[in-house]
């Protein structure tokens, strides 16, 4: 116990001691899950939108195809990335393996199954009269759309939020197509894998204190953007 | 607005293999009130957004004084031309002005414009002291005067109201008649679907009654009369009021 006490402790020190090498995989983890999150999320909350107001054959099968893929591990994922990706995958000219657009399109991939299935359980709350008061009152369907998103914004940005939790904080992905490349994709997560494999705690645990203050600092967020979280 | 009248004619809706409306011809004119009564579950409210656009038929055409239109064809003319009120009226997660401002803000209205029209909008419902105040925590006759003012702020040449007065007291319910009268008296077309008597009594021009899919002309106290044998014709429902 004292042993975990003094790493943290060490832990601390290394963070504030602003080690170049250390900010640095914490830039490459939230370089790589911002952009990714940045691109998803609307494509997913308008699939989710129209998952929740449209009336087409499939609907119902598409809907229980996001909420069965939310399940489906980082791993695997990686996985299918890595195996479209490699060079004789069909996308192997690319040459994307190994490289943050890798990292980006795996993350990208494991959110959004996330994001749509959240967006629409949120999107189910809304009144149906909302979107027709919206187009009687002379809203085009667009308009229409970004009102009924707008009346539940909590539930989307806690998809959002969900999201952005599960690709920062996710280590088979971004080890298996990125490759664990100091500097260029060795983010947060398979830092701490790395280092905890050498016996290596400090560093590890620094990071590891990063995410969770993420974690908590995405949680206030939420709470502070919700008001008081109550019934009106 | 530059129609005179709106009349859906041929309007047929069948759900689940059971016809739900079949009506020959549905008038909905200017400076009048049409109240649609009929039983719970007999159509009304479908009737009511088909006219609105809000609903697809699965066959109607829409006749106005420039032509007759397919359904579909007409449907941005309908979501132009009128205004749809729910039940209980939907507010956005607005303020009282926000919310009146809404349609206005989509239609472009400069904001010096749409200022001017919102604050004469609730001065005319009598909420201009509620302006600020979240819409979500009005009572329901302030709710339902907010949602008045918010159609009549662009001036719909049809407004089409249902179950209005649901859950009110008398007061609320005489507030809501009085600007619903004001705004008959304005030009606007106004038909209401309601079971209230006294609503029937006070504010209808006409009264149209929907029964097995089909619409009867109803005689001032007399029962529903069926002129034809299916989806019967509102006679009278172009006259003035």
């Amino acid at each position: 116990m004292a042993e975990i006490l003094a790493a943290s402790a060490d832990a601390l020190v290394l963070l504030f001691s602003w080690e170049p090498a250390l900010w640095d995989i914490i830039g490459i983890s939230f370089g790589v899950s911002l952009r990714a999150i940045l691109v998803c999320a609307p494509v997913a909350i308008v699939v989710a939108f129209l998952l929740t107001i449209g009336r087409f054959p499939g609907r119902r099968a598409l809907v229980s195809m996001f909420n069965s893929l939310m399940a489906v591990p980082a791993v695997v994922v990686g996985l299918t990335v890595y195996l479209l990706l490699s060079r004789s995958g069909p996308m192997g000219d690319l040459k994307l393996l190994f490289t943050q657009t890798a990292m980006i399109i795996g993350q990208m991939v494991l959110a959004f199954p996330l994001l749509v299935a959240m967006s629409h359980a949120a999107l189910q709350g809304a009144e149906k009269s909302a979107w027709e008061t919206a187009i009687t009152l002379g809203a085009n369907p667009w308009q229409a759309m970004l009102t009924v998103m707008r009346e539940v914004r909590f539930g989307l940005i806690a998809a959002v939020i969900a999201g952005f939790a599960r690709i920062i904080a996710e280590v088979g992905c971004s080890m298996m197509v990125g490759g664990n490349i100091l500097g260029v994709t060795r983010n947060i997560p398979t830092a701490i894998a790395l280092e905890t494999s050498k016996g290596e705690f400090v560093q590890g645990i620094a990071l590891g204190m990063v995410l969770l203050f993420l974690a908590l600092f995405l949680n206030f967020v939420l709470s502070f953007m919700q008001g008081k979280g109550e019934l009106t | 607005m530059n129609v005179a009248v709106i009349c859906l004619e041929g309007v047929k809706l069948r759900l689940g293999g059971e016809v739900l409306l079949d009506v020959a011809r549905f008038e909905l004119p200017r400076a009048s009130c049409t109240i649609l009564s009929g039983k719970n579950g007999s159509g009304k409210t479908t009737l009511l957004k088909i006219a609105a656009g809000l609903q697809p038929p699965d066959e109607a055409s829409v006749q106005t004084d420039t032509g007759n239109f397919d359904w579909r064809g007409a449907r941005p003319m309908l979501r132009r031309h009128s205004i749809y009120m729910h039940q209980h009226a939907y507010m956005f997660d607005l303020n009282v002005s926000d919310n009146v401002a809404y349609g206005l803000r989509k239609a472009g209205v400069p904001a010096a414009q749409r200022i001017e029209r919102v604050r004469t909008a609730l001065a005319w419902a009598g909420l201009a002291d509620l302006e600020g105040r979240s819409a979500r925590h009005l009572s329901g006759g302030e709710r339902q005067r907010l949602a008045l003012a918010r159609a009549r702020v662009l001036s719909p040449a049809l407004l089409l109201l249902d179950e209005p007065t649901t859950n009110m007291d008398e007061e609320a319910r005489q507030q809501s008649f009085f600007l619903i009268r004001r705004m008959v008296s304005e030009g606007t077309g106004i038909v209401i679907a309601s079971h209230d008597r006294q609503m029937i009594g006070q504010l209808g021009d006409q009264h149209v009654h929907l029964a097995d899919g089909a619409l009867t002309t109803v005689d001032n106290a007399s029962k529903p009369s069926r002129p034809r044998a299916s989806g019967a014709a509102v006679q009278n429902a172009a006259e003035g009021p």
